[in-house]
């Protein structure tokens, strides 16, 4: 499985990735192939022969990343919560347990697809025994039968794996192989001798330099050959019951995915009974979150490699979630049109409140230059009030003079949303809010400096609520 | 937005107010939760209504000093631009960083290991080019190219074209609610970023005038950020410094290198004032050596000394990255916090940058407040002397003021009260607010 770089951190600063994509992966895999059973195979810590053999056994890889050694054990409880085996044995590779667990399922009758893009368990793939190479940066998942894996090397059985990649070597596992014997020449040489053993036997009448790299590196050959050799007797057995893909348990998963904060994944794996807002999550998390209560990925490292595997969090993630954010159209609200008279009842009615929210529309954005539209009021959640003002300077001066004495009221608190904006609009006819303002737009800017917030994005992380948008009001005049 | 159906515009207008209601309701506890009510209801509320006095007041703009001005540098650009034609014995677009990069590195094969940039084009950068000054004359012609071509697009012809049609003036924008470190941030233009380095950037502020009858007064916090550090790290040293009114780089360049005050040389001064304020941005060795042109084991030695001269500032550094990491943001004085997650990450590179913020943000965070609550007084206070003199601009540390002529003397003391009364700090460090009065930003500074 290749690793994301991104950091994907949670409000507490842990970090996700791992575990997110192993969800994924799982979880992609068991709605899209359907596996009647399933389990995971992990490798130990405890050297195994053959690191006791050869030293320098996997010893160019670099140490797994700290965060994925720590992701393992969450990654192994979402796999108890799956109800799926966590298979392990010191001394021992997982590809040596995928080989023997694979061949002891096929013979019970099992079809049995080895998940993994590793090139050596072409050793293992025959009848019933497959090689399933997940999705990767675009590319399909890929079958690989016992034809597949021959077709691939250039062999005629595949039990000729071991020798191929015996001389050849293999970079990434650090089989060694024979020093200047490539693909190609592997191929020959196993077309001819068959395997490794015999063609040490007629070592002497191979020609040319390809003969002496052969010659000289008979332990070297016969060393990879068996490095590369997955192990098919390992202590460990198949159980139906035990590998059987059943209930997942959703209480444990979704602590886990609540502790991970995994929002459209944890709805993807549990349906609709995983609440993504609820009770604990109703206080936002104490960090930049993006529209939908994710943490925002602060600095991410591009790679190629990684962007696939971005691009599909991005998929995750920014998917919205329409049935928990409500808008205009499912919420009770009343929302007046006032003129004429009824301006003058409604001052009287705003000169009993001491907190009124504000908002004024206009024809631009800089208020040093706009004409004043319209004012809006509102004291009680759910309601409004909308005064539309006249093209004509003096009609508008002609309202917003009866608003004098309200304006005029310190005891008023004003609530406003970048409230500047209104105040200057007012000031420019010649009117000012004597109260105190309480400006949302700061209250956020103090909670959190980081991160965007404008009033449509606070509403939507804070209240649920996707307001009517300006370019659907706009946009319908088009 | 006059042409749309009354019925559509009320759902939308009214539902704002609304809206904007239920914001406060969900943000009034968490502002008592995470103890920010005092930065919101003290600074930040308070603040807005001096802001929409200096939007609504605007500046003076000379606009025939920036034509001539905009006249003088278009022809120096062009020279800047034949020389370096003649340099490269061709004519090439100067604008395009793709002939730019071939001219140089492979035409005249300036710097045999110059890099190239992911899409494959050379390098052409600043920095880059800053690098091989000394490499050839031909650098410092497209340097100079470059400053004045930006100078002349940005400002000196953008300028005029602000200017409010209504008033005349030019009515500069403040975001309150942008800077990450509690900064106000300004737009249209971009005050922050008027050039102040260099003698054709200083001359931008020449544009900027007063009204008739009146003066400018620029108002400048001298070293706030360095008063901050000595009063939040309580390093006695620093602390006597200021107490003692001593030129706070000569100081540091005496302790660092050892010498009296009076022998600290011209390059001491230079060097000690770069580690002033690397510190306060978390500058490593590296950075130092870099900015100063000298050797990283020079740099490390400069820095080692500062911090045995004031070790207590040592101590801040690492007390600021504990806090971070046990709480996992930083605060000012005043406390307006930053949350800094990052400083859990596992990556060297981001959960450094965390690091650096953790001694940044207490810092320049507190001079913002300090500068906004010296606005928020000093505002009231012209108000309560019936005085005509508006605040007009505010940029890093400075506010800057249109003065009657008649008011210069009884403006100035309120201003420099207003200011040096804003907010104590720790320690009695003193608190210095500069003045200056001219016909134009560039005299008055």
């Amino acid at each position: 499985m290749h690793w994301c770089a991104a950091p994907r951190i949670t409000s507490k600063g842990r970090n996700t990735n791992a575990q997110f994509g192993f969800t994924n992966t799982l979880i992609d895999l068991i709605n899209k192939e359907k596996p009647t059973h399933l389990a995971v195979v992990f490798d130990t810590s405890a050297p195994t022969e053959r690191h006791t053999d050869f030293t320098a056994y996997k010893a160019n890889r670099q140490d797994a990343p700290e965060d994925i050694i720590s992701a393992i054990p969450d990654i192994k409880n979402i796999i108890r919560a799956f109800n799926l085996p966590c298979m392990e044995k010191d001394g021992f590779e997982a590809d040596d347990l995928i080989g023997t667990l694979a061949i002891e399922a096929a013979e019970l009758g099992y079809t049995v697809y080895m998940v993994t893009p590793d090139k050596d368990f072409g050793q293992i793939v025959r009848e019933n025994i497959y090689m399933y190479k997940p999705p990767f940066m675009g590319n399909k998942e890929e079958i690989l039968g016992p034809a597949e894996v021959c077709a691939k090397w250039s062999i005629k059985r595949v039990d000729q794996v071991i020798d191929i990649l015996g001389l050849m070597g293999d970079a990434v596992d650090n089989i060694p192989g024979i020093p200047g014997i490539g693909e190609k020449t592997a191929a020959k040489l196993l077309a001819e001798y068959d395997n490794i053993e015999n063609m040490l036997e007629h070592a002497d009448e191979i020609k040319g330099s390809v003969g002496e790299k052969v010659r000289n590196n008979r332990e070297l050959a016969i060393m990879s050959k068996k490095l590369a050799t997955i192990i098919t007797n390992v202590p460990v057995a198949f159980h139906a019951e035990d590998f059987r893909v059943k209930e997942r348990n959703i209480e444990v998963l979704t602590e886990l995915f609540t502790e991970l904060e995994f929002k459209a994944l944890g709805k993807r794996v549990l349906g609709d009974s995983y609440n993504v807002f609820d009770n604990k999550q109703q206080a936002p998390a104490n960090g930049p979150v993006d529209l939908f209560g994710n943490p925002i990925h602060q600095k991410a490292t591009t790679s190629p490699m990684v962007t696939a595997a971005l691009a599909e969090d991005k998929v995750e993630e920014e998917e919205p979630l329409p049935l928990n954010v409500n808008n205009i159209d499912n919420t009770p609200h009343s929302y007046h049109l006032t003129t004429g008279n009824a301006i003058d009842e409604l001052i009287v009615l705003l000169q009993q409140q001491t907190e009124i929210a504000f908002d004024t529309e206009t024809t631009g954005t800089d208020a040093n230059l706009a004409d004043i539209v319209g004012m809006s009021f509102s004291w009680e959640k759910g309601t409004g009030y909308y005064i539309p003002l006249p093209a004509d300077k003096d009609g508008v001066l002609e309202i917003l003079n009866r608003f004098k004495p309200l304006f005029d009221k310190e005891e008023i608190l004003w609530v406003g949303q970048n409230i500047k904006y209104d105040m200057l609009m007012l000031k420019w006819y010649g009117f000012a809010l004597k109260g105190k303002v309480y400006d949302t737009m700061l209250a956020n800017y103090v909670i959190e400096p980081e991160g965007k917030r404008s009033m449509d994005v606070l509403s939507v992380k804070y209240l649920s609520y996707q307001p009517v948008s300006i370019e659907t009001l706009i946009g319908k005049k088009r | 937005m006059r042409d749309i159906a009354l019925e559509e515009i009320k759902e939308y207008a009214a539902e704002d107010a609304d809206v904007t209601l239920q914001l406060k309701h969900a943000f009034d506890p968490l502002l008592d939760k995470q103890e920010v009510r005092n930065v919101f209801q003290d600074i930040e509320n308070p603040l807005v209504p001096v802001l929409v006095d200096i939007e609504y007041e605007g500046v003076g703009v000379d606009v025939e000093f920036l034509r001539d001005y905009s006249v003088a540098l278009e022809r120096d650009i062009r020279i800047a631009e034949e020389n370096v034609f003649n340099h490269a014995g061709v004519k090439f677009n100067l604008g395009s960083p793709m002939q730019l990069g071939k001219i140089l590195f492979e035409h005249m094969k300036i710097d045999p290991g110059a890099k190239k940039t992911k899409t494959g084009q050379y390098a052409t950068g600043e920095d880059i080019l800053a690098k091989l000054r000394n490499k050839h004359q031909v650098v410092e012609d497209i340097l100079v190219y470059r400053e004045l071509s930006k100078l002349k697009s940005t400002y000196v012809d953008a300028l005029p074209t602000l200017i409010n049609p209504r008033t005349g003036r030019l009515h500069t924008s403040f975001n309150q609610a942008v800077a990450v470190t509690g900064r106000l941030s300004s737009n249209n233009p971009n005050l922050q970023n008027i050039p102040i380095k260099t003698d054709r950037g200083r001359e931008i502020r020449k544009a900027f005038i007063p009204r008739e009858g009146c003066v400018l007064l620029s108002a400048d916090y001298s070293q706030i950020e360095l008063r901050i550090v000595a009063a939040i790290s309580g390093d006695e040293n620093m602390i006597a410094a200021f107490k003692e009114n001593k030129d706070i780089h000569t100081a540091t360049a005496a302790k660092v290198y050892g010498v009296a005050e009076t022998d600290v040389t011209v390059d001491m001064r230079r060097a000690a004032k770069a580690v002033n304020f690397g510190i306060i941005y978390g500058q490593s060795a590296f950075g130092l050596a870099e900015n100063l042109g000298i050797s990283r084991s020079e740099a490390k030695t400069i820095i080692d000394n500062y911090f045995t001269q004031y070790p207590s500032v040592k101590g801040y550094m690492d007390t600021s990255i504990n806090f971070a990491k046990k709480h996992g943001y930083v605060q000012t004085l005043l406390g307006r916090k930053r949350w800094l997650r990052d400083i859990y990450s596992a990556n060297q590179t981001v959960r450094g940058y965390a690091e650096r913020n953790a001694i940044n943000m207490p810092v320049q965070g507190t001079a913002a407040d300090m500068i906004k609550m010296a606005m928020i007084n000093v505002h009231k206070a012209l108000k309560t002397n019936g005085l005509r003199t508006k605040m007009i601009l505010q940029v890093h540390d400075e506010l800057v003021f249109d003065v009657p002529e008649d008011e210069v003397d009884t403006a100035r003391e309120i201003i420099r009260d207003g200011m040096q009364s804003a907010m104590a700090l720790p320690h009695y460090v003193p608190i210095n607010a500069e003045t200056g009065t001219g016909n134009n930003w560039l005299e008055a500074h």
